[in-house]
């Protein structure tokens, strides 16, 4: 720390030349180097796991379905805004198969929601860890995702199921295959984003008030509903609208499921490197505040 | 549990034999200097300020010392004790020394990761016990292989016998703390530091966790132990901090230190606060060349003025407490020790 009065090297040799014996004395309560931290990270590997698993299975212990929710959930949140946007609004715009747009939409788009409106509670809601044991907090946080993506593993049969059984029916494709692909991609940009919001939320508790709103925001502007480019004549907005890596991770979903083409590059490299640039930029940022954590906020 | 009444650890077998002596020479395996930690608190009036401002305003940040200075060396075979009113930083050392909170300025350097076992710190309480006991050992970086080696261990030394496999949530807090404590000892740590949470268990517990840290103590290792039963640390340990307004009053050996305590504490629950200040007093007095000689080094730069040097603009909300204890003409108003509770000491 900046203000130290007296380095570590110069607190040993004080002891020293008090006729002390001193072996190997390391600091705590400071931030680790970079690489010691991803290296303590990779050693929590299995921490991670084991707690992202069991909050899965028990986030719906106190409901009567139990684990059925890890189903329903998605599956009603499609069925409500099919209901207003399909079959009340009938926002079809002239589209083969709105219903499967729009399931792809409401549900792929989940996912990214929960990192964007639930990331800056995550180190509060772990206070309890962080207050028991020492351990690299993003830990936290890369577990916090995992949940997510676990419980992407139930809501993506029910899409598929979903656009093959609601009319128009999609019937499934070669390039289906290629889903695991877009999966992947999407899990590290929730992941590149749940640790910038981490952070910033436990700097501005604030955040997650505000977080939720952005969210929705963000979800009239990544065509999650209805195809917003077609909606715009505004040059600014279109190009902002293609700048949202959220945009083309649709595209990307869609394209494979619905249009049974594989996606041009464009849209693979924009999501790839937001995904990869949020996550080390946003994993670098997390650990500057690695030692403010334990603290009183 | 079968157990008839919750005790405190000193009931529960610790006689006065069975205090730990520090070998007479060891390595120093914890270092602090110069320990200051702060808070920016708000403040609430209580009454509504006076004026036009007065009913916009209540609220004031201000900036509350937890830590004013504090330097210890600890070496290994060495029990220190922690004792102090509510509110006179013990828990706040205690998370500093074990690296869960970065101290305002100071620094702590220690032999090996210390681990802290509090009260507070409730695991999941959705698990099972069980499930908890992988949880915690695979947080401390066990692997998964050691996390199951150390199973049986764990849930031998909780007691807890078939709650085991309850829900966390079903526990009471004296079984919560045992489970906690037996975690903690899985990954062997060699700093073991204790906040208070043994003083919920019962007499098996008592006797099994006492052995548990002769065996930490006899392997080099350090414990901490924070209790506000100055009787536990004198019953237990080898040496005594006790701290008062985040300070150190007196750091020495454990029945020295935990008697004088005891009588101070005393004469205030008896509302003696006048004569318990002036043993406050003595007590600090007696503690000045020890604390001067804790210093690893002269404090360069004026608290205040460091605070400025930092861009912190609120108000210190009790710049120095101590000022009115060596005032020997000041007589202490009623209420003058602040979070005093009637059962905090009485031996």
């Amino acid at each position: 720390m900046a203000n130290d009065l007296m380095t570590n090297r110069q607190i040993v040799e004080a002891l020293e030349a008090r006729g002390e014996t001193v072996g190997a004395l390391s600091p705590v309560g400071v931030r680790p180097p970079l690489g010691e931290y991803i290296r303590r990270l990779w050693e929590r590997r299995h921490f991670i796991w084991m707690d992202a698993g069991h909050r899965v299975t028990n986030q719906n212990n106190r409901n009567r379905l139990g684990n059925v929710w890890l189903v329903l959930k998605p599956f009603l949140d499609a069925f409500m805004y099919w209901v207003i946007f399909a079959l009340i609004l009938g926002i079809d715009r002239g589209m083969e198969n709105y219903t499967a747009y729009l399931i792809i939409g409401i549900l792929m788009f989940r996912s990214t929601m929960s990192s964007i409106s639930s990331g800056p509670g995550i180190l509060s809601s772990g206070r309890a860890m962080i207050r028991a044991f020492s351990f690299p907090r993003a830990s936290l946080v890369v577990s916090a995702e995992m949940r997510s993506m676990f419980q992407m593993f139930y809501s993506i049969p029910v899409m598929l199921v979903a656009i093959i059984v609601l009319p128009n029916h999609e019937t499934p494709e070669w390039t289906w295959l290629i889903l695991p692909a877009v999966f992947v991609l999407h899990q590290i940009l929730n992941l590149g984003i749940a640790f910038f919001m981490a952070r910033i939320g436990h700097i501005v508790p604030d955040a997650s008030q505000v977080m939720s709103f952005s969210a929705r925001f963000l979800m009239y502007g990544s065509g999650v509903i209805f195809p917003v480019d077609r909606f715009l004549d505004n040059q600014v907005v279109s190009v902002l609208i293609q700048l949202n890596p959220i945009y083309h991770m649709l595209a990307l979903y869609r394209g494979l499921l619905m249009d049974g083409v594989v996606p041009p590059l464009g849209h693979w490299l924009y999501l790839a490197g937001w995904g990869i640039g949020l996550t080390v930029l946003g994993f670098v940022f997390f650990w500057r505040g690695e030692a403010t954590y334990g603290g009183d906020e | 549990m079968a157990a008839t009444s919750e005790s405190t650890i000193v009931d529960g077998g610790a006689g006065a034999d069975e205090r730990w002596t520090a070998p007479a020479e060891s390595p120093v395996t914890v270092v602090a200097h110069d320990l200051r930690m702060r808070y920016q608190v708000l403040r609430t009036d209580r009454e509504r300020r006076k004026g036009w401002a007065g009913k916009v305003a209540r609220k004031q940040k201000v900036s509350v010392s937890a830590l004013r200075g504090v330097s210890l060396t600890v070496r290994s075979g060495e029990f220190v004790g922690v004792i102090g009113r509510n509110g006179s930083g013990k828990s706040t050392l205690l998370r500093t020394l074990a690296g869960l909170e970065t101290p305002s300025s100071g620094s702590v350097l220690t032999s090996a990761r210390p681990v802290l076992l509090g009260v507070s710190a409730a695991l999941i309480p959705d698990l099972t016990g069980a499930q908890n006991v992988k949880l915690g050992a695979l947080a401390m970086g066990l692997t998964p292989n050691r996390a199951d080696e150390v199973f049986e261990s764990v849930v031998e030394l909780s007691a807890l016998g078939d709650s085991i496999d309850l829900p966390m949530k079903t526990y009471s807090s004296g079984m919560a703390a045992r489970l906690k404590f037996a975690i903690s000892l899985a990954s062997d740590p060699s700093i073991l530091m204790i906040d208070e949470a043994l003083s919920t268990g019962d007499a098996t517990f008592a006797e099994r966790s006492t052995r548990a840290m002769d065996s930490l103590l006899e392997n080099a290792g350090t414990v901490f132990l924070v209790n506000h039963a100055a009787q536990t640390i004198e019953n237990m340990c080898s040496r005594a901090v006790w701290m008062e307004r985040g300070q150190v009053v007196l750091d020495g050996d454990a029945v020295d230190v935990a008697r004088k305590y005891r009588w101070f504490a005393h004469n205030l629950a008896q509302g003696n606060e006048e004569k318990a200040a002036v043993l406050l007093r003595d007590a600090m007095e007696e503690g000045e060349p020890q604390r001067g000689a804790a210093q690893l080094a002269k404090p360069a730069v004026l608290d205040v003025e460091r605070s400025v040097d930092r861009g912190e603009q609120a108000p210190e909300f009790e710049p120095d407490p101590f000022t009115r204890v060596y005032d020997r003409e000041f007589s202490p108003p009623k209420k003058s020790f602040p979070g005093m509770s009637s059962s905090d000491e009485e031996a």
